[in-house]
């Protein structure tokens, strides 16, 4: 019995001390004037949405907040469609070159992101994809962890399913629309939310690729942000807080499915 | 097969059943069905295949080339230098302090996530039956899902050396309060809190799959014979977990020695974009960061990038090879 209270005082110590922070941004972002500068700190929300009015009515975070969810909607829809036709032919087609595309990709797994960085920028330069949204979305297009994670679901269809198919002359984009998709939403699931938090959090990748106001994403807004209002806290926070809160909402409705998923393969991401 | 993708599912009376007729018109300019089979999988391929071209292999080509070349991306000349650019890196004491501070941070981060990691998901398996257990699991891995930048902003807040959540922890623990971020000994360290706190969550989650594939007999006989606490895990559950401990000591590393966004925002962007206090927080992905588009020195910067790329490479390869080893595990 003691033991028992034990490990549940632990845990909720525990997860009070991960939440703590995310919490302050609410406490600073709602709190009275100078809350963020009071001696002992201050615990309980007030409510205030004064500062958070302020901040979306004079800056441009309806904006920034339209560039985020183009970004990531585009990242999703493409990685989806990619991932699909690349796992399907890596699961069911046989082709020469099948399992050598497969080490290539594991190949793309194993290189470094920040030591890329550099050429790719060049890379992106001399296509004219620099201050683009295409150059936010484009390199995001196919993604690694998203292949794999349907070829495995692909690979548990019955082969007699696409005999049948083929016998009534049902071409293969179709059978995999029609039959193949439907039958991975597990996988289509996993995708579109693992995607959606990278893309959403993205923030190096903007940083280097863009100038431009009109195209940036929430984060590097928030990290200008940051550079011109360092000490205005409620300000501040109230920012972060309008960044953060679709991701919470998403992470919230589907937080089982979510660490399910990266329990089950590792989360591709990029920071 | 675009003019196919319009057809219906079933088959309709124009639509050629291949068994019904052998001689039917279609079938002479009709490819050998293992030539199309070729061409739909290629076709498939074709878009992530373009991707993984252009922005992952090509780059990872062109970046050796650039490092030997004294090379610059608005003029249309380069010249090979061999290895001059190295030469250059390994003579700026910059370049060995943000190795240093890499290492530094690596070392410091890797054994306390993967310990702190650990120690969580046993706590989490130890409260499998209790109630709550799940939320608990979400809400230690609800900072990994958190953008860096908006967390970040309170953490400054945090770290604040006056009014800050970190001092007020120190007095109540009666010891000296911190400059933290502005400190050019605490910085750095400031920054590692920050990561553990963000990416714990994910490691914990891994250990709790790898926890998971251990089957609950062979506890239970250790138990039987006497096996419990301390003695069952190190006897039992530690030499079982030898191989996921691995697989996360090298995740962690890869991950951790290319930390960017925490260090820029923390102490990089605001602050000058130096890395913190006297290049305090100046690491390998900084330096190539600040060399390459704040100073436009893009072969020193690919210089970096090799080097950079080497050593996470290395460790990657360790890791395919033991986890291939142990891959009975997975």
């Amino acid at each position: 019995m003691a033991r028992r209270l034990a490990v549940y005082v632990t845990r909720a110590v525990l997860a009070a001390a991960f939440m703590a922070p995310v919490y302050w941004v609410f406490v600073i972002a709602t709190g009275y004037h100078g809350a963020a500068y009071s001696l002992p700190p201050v615990w309980r929300p007030l409510f205030h949405f004064g500062p958070l009015t302020y901040v979306w009515t004079h800056t441009h975070w309806t904006r920034y907040l339209l560039n985020s969810v183009i970004i990531s909607g585009a990242t999703i829809i493409l990685v989806v469609i990619t991932s699909t036709l690349a796992g399907y032919a890596l699961a069911e087609i046989r082709f020469p070159g099948n399992s050598l595309y497969f080490y290539a990709i594991l190949g793309v797994m194993m290189l470094p992101q920040q030591a890329l960085l550099v050429p790719q920028y060049v890379a992106m330069y001399h296509l004219h994809l620099l201050n683009s949204y295409a150059g936010l979305i484009i390199p995001f297009a196919a993604n690694t962890s998203g292949i794999f994670l349907f070829r495995q679901f692909f690979k548990k269809l019955p082969t007699s399913y696409r005999e049948i198919a083929r016998l009534e002359g049902v071409s293969t984009l179709t059978y995999i629309r029609r039959v193949a998709v439907p039958m991975a939403r597990p996988a289509v699931a996993t995708t579109v939310l693992l995607t959606f938090i990278a893309s959403w959090n993205q923030f190096q990748w903007p940083l280097i690729m863009t100038n431009s106001a009109q195209i940036q994403p929430i984060e590097l807004a928030l990290s200008h942000y940051m550079q011109a209002y360092e000490a205005n806290w409620r300000e501040l926070t109230s920012a972060a807080l309008i960044a953060l809160v679709p991701i919470l909402g998403v992470f919230g409705l589907t937080q089982r499915h979510i660490v399910n998923a990266v329990a089950g393969g590792e989360l591709g991401q990029k920071e | 097969m675009s003019n196919r993708l319009s057809r219906l599912v079933p088959a309709t009376a124009e639509t050629p059943v291949r068994s019904a007729k052998p001689s039917h018109p279609e079938k002479h300019w009709r490819l050998p069905t293992d030539w199309r089979e070729m061409l739909i999988g290629y076709g498939l391929i074709l878009p992530s295949f373009w991707v993984f071209l252009v922005f992952y292999y090509g780059p990872a080509f062109f970046l050796f080339y650039i490092a030997f070349f004294h090379w610059n991306i608005f003029a249309s000349q380069s010249q090979f230098v061999g290895l001059h650019n190295f030469a250059i890196l390994f003579h700026q004491p910059v370049f060995w302090l943000s190795l240093f501070n890499t290492a530094y941070y690596v070392v410091l981060v890797v054994p306390v996530t993967t310990l702190l990691a650990l120690a969580l998901a046993l706590l989490l398996r130890e409260s499998a039956g209790l109630r709550g257990g799940g939320v608990t699991r979400a809400l230690v891995f609800l900072p990994h899902v958190t953008p860096v930048v908006a967390t970040s902003i309170i953490w400054v807040w945090i770290f604040n050396p006056n009014f800050g959540l970190a001092n007020a922890l120190l007095r109540v623990l009666h010891l000296p309060a911190l400059n933290w971020l502005a400190s050019t000994h605490w910085a750095l360290p400031s920054v590692m809190i920050y990561t553990v706190w963000h990416s714990v969550g994910l490691y914990t989650v891994l250990f709790l799959a790898g926890l998971a594939t251990i089957p609950r007999h062979v506890l239970e006989a250790a138990q039987m014979d006497g096996a419990r606490g301390w003695l069952a895990f190190r006897r039992i559950l530690w030499p079982l977990m030898g191989p996921i401990t691995f697989f996360v000591v090298i995740l962690v590393s890869i991950n951790t020695m290319q930390t960017f966004s925490q260090i820029y925002t923390l102490t990089g962007g605001p602050h000058g974009g130096a890395g913190g206090p006297a290049f305090a927080t100046t690491t390998d992905s900084l330096l190539i960061y600040q060399t390459a588009f704040l100073y436009l020195h893009f072969s020193l910067a690919s210089a970096m990038s090799v080097v950079l790329f080497g050593l996470i490479l290395a460790l990657t390869l360790v890791q395919k090879l033991i986890a291939d080893r142990f891959v009975f595990y997975r």
